[in-house]
């Protein structure tokens, strides 16, 4: 097992590294690997709620991070400075996340055996 | 002391350089005495193994040098089946499965999934992404 940190650096729906940044998060959860997922610059509108992906011609992959504790994926972190960037909060969110600072997700990167970038 | 790397090959054949800095990338693994596990390619990076990719013949045709690469030094060259069925880019097998008339990926490149490149990750040294 290792510690995979996947960061999110992309806005939803203008390019597909997200959703197979997330086919390949889950994947690793069910291979049992420890995950750490970071939502980070524009990435952090895919947490909002209420998306419709079907009208950017696009799989509705948003609904699948609703199912995250069941694939065990406990730290799911949000860049607090993207986040006030956007004047969004933690209760805008669809899902439970981890506000946290830019120390916080050095401190994740630090610690993970593998960072991959979508 | 020798370590097992995993390439990861994001990267499209044409129109970034991220895919020959990754071939350049394996070429300097291999030279320095070191053991690439596999070349796992995902997102527009598989299709760098389309065989229909035809480069002038004055440019680099990576396509041919992961080939040799393959075939000099016994890198498994591995495609992530669904990032490549979404672009297009099958094996005979595939194009069998999905109706189709034609097919652009033969071997050394082969089809694969995901969980490999997680277990690739999970049995190799180092993991690189390009």
């Amino acid at each position: 097992m290792k510690h995979i940190c996947v960061v999110f650096r992309h806005a939803p729906f203008g390019a597909t590294s997200s959703r197979e940044g997330i086919d390949f998060a889950l994947l690793s959860a069910s291979f049992e690997q420890q995950l750490c997922l970071v939502f980070t610059d524009e990435a952090v509108l895919h947490l909002l709620a209420d998306q419709q992906p079907e009208l950017a011609g696009s799989k509705d992959y948003v609904s699948v991070f609703k199912a995250f504790d069941l694939y065990d994926i406990e730290h799911v972190l949000v860049c607090e400075t993207s986040l006030q960037r956007f004047g969004l909060t933690l209760e805008d969110l669809a899902i439970s996340a981890q506000l946290a600072s830019s120390t916080v997700i050095t401190e994740q990167l630090q610690q993970a055996d593998e960072v991959l970038v979508f | 002391m020798m370590k097992k790397f995993i390439i990861q090959v994001n990267g499209p054949a044409y129109g970034s350089t991220s895919s020959y800095k990754a071939l350049q990338y394996c070429q300097a693994v291999i030279a320095a005495g070191h053991q690439i596990e596999k070349v796992f390619f995902y997102q527009d990076g598989v299709t760098n193994s389309s065989s229909l990719n035809c480069p002038a013949s004055d440019e680099v045709n990576l396509y041919q040098l992961w080939l040799r690469l393959a075939n000099e030094h016994n890198v498994p060259l591995i495609n992530c089946v669904s990032a490549a069925l979404r672009r297009g880019v099958l094996s005979q097998q595939d194009a069998y499965e999905s109706n189709k008339a034609h097919w652009n990926v033969d071997a050394p490149f082969v089809m694969g999934g995901l969980g490999e490149l997680v277990t690739g990750i999970e049995q190799a040294d180092r993991f690189v992404s390009f």
